[in-house]
């Protein structure tokens, strides 16, 4: 391969090395994109056709046997009660999720961008939480949350905040709150790593002119560092929108998405109907669902992003 | 007390908040290995012991004497490096082009890697099953490697471009008017001065392979390949569960990244923030 590039350049350079050379440039990008376009876009193709399909169990792995059933799975799915629910659980998990993880992320990172022995090491050590893998960390909360000897409840008892053992994950008016709140733990430092690095961006001048008009703290935060930090700030929110709307590890592993629904999201009801009941079909639909509202959001983030950089 | 009192006159009184904070963040990873290194009746104390009162080696000498979970942590060292690998091999080339040749269909192939970092996992797990099935790559490593690089891959070369964007052009140019092929430009200039960039993404992925569970219950069914992630959730099935034993696995699990990541902090922070992104 090397040797042909070079042979070729040998004989073109003098009339027109540019074009020739582009067009083994290709090779360069070539393998990632045909790796991309087989196991990247035709599966998202295979869903688009799984869910205009009646398949059952005998008939995933022969597409020819699948009779065309137009857009009937997707009014199954509408019509389904579940989905709904998990419809909403999936936008309460989002809000709250985000505002708690934004709220504290930026409490934190204003407290670790001041100067003090120790704060970049400190900072740094938040991201433990997040390079373990979700199953041991959602696995350590199981333990934590659980009803009788868990440490939560035992806690919660001690502060006198609850009188009764709460079995967290097994009430279905607790599952829900319970992965919001590992949910968190789970995503603080990722954002609060990024909003560090956005606070560490702004220029230093802008601080120093205000404290000279005489702005207080409170003052140099609301009107210097919010509309200053906005546009990273949208696209920090934004990535954290994608990634909190397609959860799927912590809630399999937490609760199952139990008790029934009760803290089922769109994720995990996908998983369940195509691996548990083999409604690949209807699951094939959920999963396009949740593919449409992403790719809305990513195509979003990237033009916040790249209006960031221009 | 008098010394902490001390301490904070001297100036050090935001470092023992922001000490307390970070103690209290990380309470529960603490509290798991502290809970795998206790014997049953202790876990169970109530009030519970926060301190390691009695150390008890017993669950975690349990869990490893079980032949399979020696196996399912080689297996997942072997996804996880497997996933580095065949990652940085497609990434590390398309990320060079993308900063620095004038191609066409550039932003197209930048829009499918971004939007691609979006797609939840569980969305191509079913078509995988059914393409590896199909090739009888079905219960293998190399089917849970592709499968973990579909997801690795566009993070990669998210997280690569940058580095080579830092990288000013003109080297590449100078490399060819010196008879340098682009390909040996890539090679014997731009590689070397990318080792930061390489090493970064190598953590990023490995981590992604290591911590994989979706692939590891949906494409494997067997004990020979099946991922640690993947027995640790096989062993909370259960309805009683035998806590001591779970954190000990979950320690086990978490071992390799967490000594990773303590090593190459400065490059994971870096990397973070310029490419943005792990699932």
């Amino acid at each position: 391969m090397v040797d042909k590039t070079s042979d070729v350049r040998a004989i073109d350079k003098k009339r027109e090395p540019r074009k020739r050379i582009a067009h083994l440039d290709y090779l360069f990008v070539a393998p990632a994109a045909l790796f991309l376009l087989l196991f990247m876009v035709y599966p998202v193709l295979f869903n688009i056709s799984l869910s205009l399909r009646d398949v059952t169990a005998a008939t995933l792995l022969d597409t020819s046997q699948n009779t065309f059933v137009g857009l009937s799975n997707y009014a199954k799915v509408f019509q389904n009660p579940a989905f709904a629910t998990t419809v909403i659980n999936t936008l309460v998990f989002t809000f709250f999720s985000l505002v708690f993880q934004l709220g504290l992320g930026m409490a934190l990172a204003i407290f670790y961008t001041r100067s003090f022995p120790g704060a970049r090491y400190m900072r740094g050590l938040y991201l433990v939480a997040w390079t373990i893998p979700i199953v041991v960390s959602g696995s350590v909360f199981r333990w934590l949350l659980e009803g009788d000897a868990g440490v939560i409840n035992y806690l919660l008892r001690t502060l006198g905040l609850i009188h009764q053992s709460i079995f967290w994950i097994s009430n279905p008016n607790t599952a829900l709150v319970s992965v919001i709140f590992v949910n968190i733990w789970l995503g603080l430092p990722f954002n609060l790593t990024l909003l560090i690095a956005a606070l560490q961006g702004l220029p230093q001048e802008v601080y120093e002119a205000a404290s000279i008009d005489g702005a207080s703290g409170w003052q140099k935060y609301r009107f210097v560092t919010l509309p200053m930090l906005r546009p990273a700030l949208l696209s920090i929110v934004v990535l954290g929108l994608i990634y909190t709307f397609k959860v799927f590890d912590l809630v399999f592993i937490v609760t199952g998405g139990g008790p029934l629904n009760a803290s089922d999201v769109v994720s995990t009801l996908a998983y369940k109907m195509v691996f548990r009941d083999f409604l690949f079909g209807q699951g094939a639909a959920i999963l396009n669902l949740l593919f449409v509202v992403l790719f809305v959001l990513s195509l979003f983030y990237i033009r916040t992003t790249q209006r960031e950089e221009v | 007390m008098k010394t902490l009192f001390s301490l904070y006159h001297r100036g050090y009184g935001l470092s023992l908040l922001g000490l307390l904070m970070l103690a209290i963040f990380l309470f529960p990873i603490y509290w798991m290995v502290l809970t795998a290194l206790r014997p049953s009746t202790e876990i169970f104390a109530y009030p519970p012991h926060f301190l390691p009162n009695v150390v008890d080696l017993g669950p975690i000498k349990q869990v490893l004497s079980d032949p399979k979970v020696p196996r399912y942590f080689i297996n997942s060292a072997i996804v996880g490096l497997g996933c580095t690998v065949l990652s940085l091999l497609l990434a590390t080339p398309a990320a060079y082009a993308l900063a620095h040749l004038p191609l066409r269909g550039k932003s197209l192939l930048m829009l499918i890697s971004l939007s691609s970092l979006m797609f939840p996992a569980i969305m191509i797990a079913t078509p995988l099953f059914v393409i590896f099935s199909r090739m009888g790559l079905s219960d293998s490593y190399f089917g849970l490697i592709v499968a973990n690089t579909t997801l690795a891959l566009p993070f990669a070369i998210m997280v690569l471009r940058p580095f080579f964007l830092a990288i000013p052009k003109q080297l590449t140019e100078a490399a060819k008017i010196d008879g340098c092929t682009t390909w040996g430009a890539f090679w014997r200039v731009i590689l070397p001065l990318s080792v930061t960039g390489l090493l970064t993404t190598a953590i990023f992925t490995f981590l992604i392979g290591w911590g994989d569970l979706l692939f590891a219950i949906t494409l494997v069914n067997s004990d020979e390949v099946r991922p640690i992630t993947a027995g640790i959730y096989a062993n909370m099935g259960n309805n009683t569960i035998r806590w001591n034993a779970v954190m000990a696995i979950s320690t086990v699990a978490m071992l390799p990244p967490l000594v990773l990541f303590l090593i190459t902090q400065r490059y994971v922070v870096r990397g973070l923030t310029v490419g943005a992104v792990k699932e």
